[in-house]
């Protein structure tokens, strides 16, 4: 480890440590009060209560359940439309500028329509989040297996490769930086519009359970549960980002 | 318009074969006589026999990388006809015949030199269990061998020139089209891989049509030299270069060289400055890429 | 494989591209329309959808004309100008803050890129806690989700200053000071932009989520209502109404970009 990492570490360290200790001291004195911010204490407690109960465990089910249907949706959808669109450039001008365009506004805009028409239950939540992932993933495809080199397409023209085997070892393989980019956004878009959607109106799973330990005023209960949604984001994060560096690592860097 | 055109040329007049017959070939881009026409070729015509070494020479844009192209299939011509081994050649690349070494490394980066050894035998079709052999062959053949499990990212831009045209070599065709195979290597490296080039010629006997705007390069690696005129791109003239190969750097000190190189150069000067001129103008500047 | 601008072109000269790339996609939007008014005139459920005739008259006669709901978009025009604002000023001053030293950057960017990927979605409910079910909620959620793209932007900017550059300006003997004038700032420029123009997305998100997430007023309360009532012509006008108030922000920001921006290079840009 550098000397510079090294110290940045203990900046981070310090920071974290000095954040921790104003929690703890604005909720020891009394200086806020508990409804916002309840005591480490207590929010732990409720962690640990909560975790052991079949309601916790149910109601994460639900959630990544809707997640990977809705993210499975996204993606089939998204990579198939995406090169549909990359075989034209006019097809390419005349749709990429609506879905980019689209994708500027929130897509949040549009869940009471989906609540309107796939109810309350997961079906709406899978619906909204497919949408919402769609988009990262369509644009990153249009862009990913639109820009494919044309000298690579060339020689393997002048090579003889069949149309299966130019997309097979050089359309797909050349997109697939990109392609994995959009990808990548696609599901934290997916992972928090679901979030979102259960938060916003449902009758199950974690964002539900959020919003019901607010509507309750169970604040210890709610920081627990923000705290589960926090620490399973930055590990996915963290695991993602790993494994794309391992990917990089492994193909020389990008083309 | 010639006979020979219909009957599809096999033999040259002397009755030497052919490897490739280009006749009559013209290439315009846009709609011919709109204000955005460019008229690439006129009326190139060009026998090149069976293992002979030919360069096609000429100033930038004068359409010498699109003739490279007809002839290997990449491009249809507008007008004329262009005959490989007596086969016909419209827009459709023969890659059993006829192999390309680009300018820039065409190996795919996301596959290691030997994967990409066996996808280019495996676009030609040939027997799986051949690929492995035929790979450390040819990449024997130039010193890098050593090299099969890197990826061409890790190489140097002269090693993977020197990958690159192995691989081209290794697929066995009779043809190799060279479209300034060289242009972004250095002085030095370019020196090395040509006298390569030549070795490689008298061993295999491989036909190649080469472009360059190199002046030594065309000298020191050519049976032939077609010399062409700025846009639109026309046949000046063919200097011969009787000097056979393999052929050693101390053919460069020759007098001969420097006599053939500064006869290029006299050929060429005026052209030069014609499509530098054009180059500037943005009307008509600019190559025209297919 | 992939067809070229100019192939297009020599196809078919009597319109130029630019111009049928323009009439195809105004096609689309008539057709999509006409579409929408057939199935919704014929085969749809009135109490789930209505043709966009009938939006456009419930946009009329109920969302205009009722004083509450225009108050209630009134109200989110501000709530999203205002905390775009504080964004992207807060923004600015904590990246320069955090990108002014390589020591700074290394300690605390990653930690902003590890806030920045949590979903704040999860804290709706703690900021309609702190805040109230008023504007100050739902200014606060679209400040915290618009000032991160602003932070990342200048904080990366500032970052990825080409060597050469600074190099070339010590070599010249130029002070902290105006290195960072003329060197380290002009380099912020272009990706502060387009910060600028996802934080405006991002804000917008913030915002319409708290909105939609307190049911009890404001825009939130309109679309439960006519959700349940079944009644999908105001609803969707209302959600149209939105949408066009998003489509103006972002024009906004895109005329401001156009105008401030010092040296526009729209190829590497857009």
């Amino acid at each position: 480890m550098s000397r510079s990492t090294f110290s940045a570490l203990v900046i981070q360290v310090g920071f974290l440590a000095i954040l921790g200790g104003a929690w703890y001291w604005s909720t020891a004195t009394g200086s806020v009060s508990k409804l916002f911010l309840p005591e480490p204490a207590a929010v732990w407690l409720a962690f640990s209560r909560l975790v052991v109960t079949g309601q916790f465990w149910s109601a994460v089910r639900v959630t990544l359940t809707t997640i990977a249907q809705a993210y499975a949706i996204a993606l089939i959808v998204g990579i198939a439309a995406g090169y549909l669109v990359s075989r034209s450039r006019f097809l390419i001008d005349v749709l990429e500028p609506f879905i980019a365009g689209l994708f500027t506004i929130p897509i949040t805009l549009f869940f009471p329509m989906f609540i309107l028409f796939f109810g309350i239950g997961t079906g709406s939540k899978v619906a909204y989040g497919a949408s919402y992932a769609f988009f990262p993933i369509a644009l990153n495809a249009i862009a990913a297996f639109a820009n494919v080199e044309t000298h690579f397409l060339r020689a393997a023209r002048a090579m003889g490769a069949s149309r299966w085997g130019t997309f097979r070892h050089v359309l797909v393989p050349s997109a697939l930086p990109v392609l994995l980019n959009g990808m990548r956004i696609g599901f934290f878009i997916c992972f928090a519009s679901v979030l979102g959607g259960e938060t916003l109106s449902s009758i199950a799973g974690v964002g539900r359970n959020i919003a019901q330990a607010a509507e309750l005023m169970d604040s210890a209960r709610m920081y627990a549960w923000i705290a589960f949604v926090v620490l399973t984001a930055i590990t996915l994060n963290l695991l993602i980002g790993g494994l794309e560096r391992r990917a990089s690592v492994r193909g020389g860097g990008a083309w | 318009m010639d006979s020979k055109v219909q009957s599809f040329p096999t033999h040259d007049i002397a009755g030497r074969p052919l490897a490739i017959s280009i006749r009559n070939v013209s290439q315009c881009y846009g709609q011919a006589g709109s204000a955005q026409a460019v008229v690439a070729l006129d009326n190139v015509s060009l026998d090149i026999g069976r293992g002979e070494f030919v360069c096609l020479l000429g100033p930038s844009g004068c359409g010498k990388s699109t003739l490279l192209n007809i002839v290997g299939g990449l491009v249809a011509p507008s007008a004329g006809d262009v005959t490989v081994d007596g086969r016909s050649v419209r827009g459709e690349p023969l890659p059993r015949q006829v192999a390309f070494v680009f300018q820039e490394s065409t190996l795919f980066p996301w596959y290691t030199i030997l994967e990409n050894f066996r996808i280019a035998l495996k676009f030609q079709d040939i027997a799986r269990s051949e690929w492995d052999s035929r790979a450390l062959a040819a990449l024997d053949a130039v010193g890098m061998a050593g090299f099969a499990r890197h990826y061409p990212t890790q190489l140097s831009v002269g090693m993977r020139q020197r990958v690159n045209m192995a691989r081209s070599i290794c697929v066995g065709t009779d043809i190799l089209l060279m479209d300034e195979p060289f242009a972004a290597l250095d002085e030095q490296t370019r020196m090395v891989l040509g006298e390569d080039l030549s070795i490689l010629l008298a061993k295999t006997g491989k036909t190649i049509v080469f472009v360059t705007h190199s002046l030594a390069e065309a000298v020191f690696l050519s049976d032939r030299i077609a010399v062409m005129t700025a846009r639109p791109g026309r046949i000046k003239t063919i200097v011969e270069v009787n000097e056979a190969h393999p052929r050693s750097p101390d053919f460069m000190l020759e007098p001969r060289f420097s006599d053939l190189r500064n006869e290029l150069y006299a050929l060429l000067r005026n052209e030069i400055r014609q499509a530098v001129a054009a180059q500037r103008d943005p009307e008509t500047g600019g190559e025209v890429s297919s | 494989m992939v067809m070229t601008a100019s192939t297009w072109e020599t196809r078919n000269s009597r319109l130029s591209y630019a111009a049928r790339v323009r009439w195809a996609r105004c096609l689309i939007i008539v057709a999509a329309l006409v579409a929408l008014e057939i199935y919704g005139r014929l085969f749809a459920d009135p109490a789930f959808f209505q043709p966009p005739s009938k939006i456009v008259h419930a946009w009329l006669f109920t969302v205009l004309s009722d004083a509450r709901i225009t108050s209630a978009l009134g109200m989110a025009v501000f709530e999203i100008a205002f905390a775009y604002a504080l964004a992207v000023v807060f923004g600015a001053v904590i990246g320069l803050a955090i990108g002014a030293t390589a020591l700074s950057r290394r300690a605390f960017f990653p930690l902003i890129l590890l806030l920045y990927a949590i979903p704040q979605v999860s804290f709706i409910p703690l900021f309609v806690l702190m805040f109230g079910l008023g504007a100050a909620s739902k200014i606060a959620f679209g400040f915290s989700h618009g000032v991160f793209p602003v932070i990342v932007a200048v904080v990366g900017g500032m970052k990825n200053v080409p060597a050469l550059y600074m190099r070339g300006a010590r070599s010249m003997g130029v002070s902290k000071l105006g290195i960072f004038r003329h060197v380290v700032f002009p380099n912020i420029a272009p990706g502060f932009f387009v910060g600028l123009r996802l934080a405006m997305t991002m804000t917008l998100l913030g915002v319409i989520l708290a909105e939609l997430y307190v049911s009890t007023a404001g825009i939130g309360y309109f679309t439960r209502m006519f959700a349940e009532n079944y009644n999908p012509a105001p609803l969707f006008a209302l959600i149209g109404s939105l949408a066009a108030i998003a489509l103006a922000f972002n024009g906004c920001v895109r005329i401001a970009e156009r105008r401030l921006s010092p040296m526009r290079r729209s190829a590497q840009l857009s």
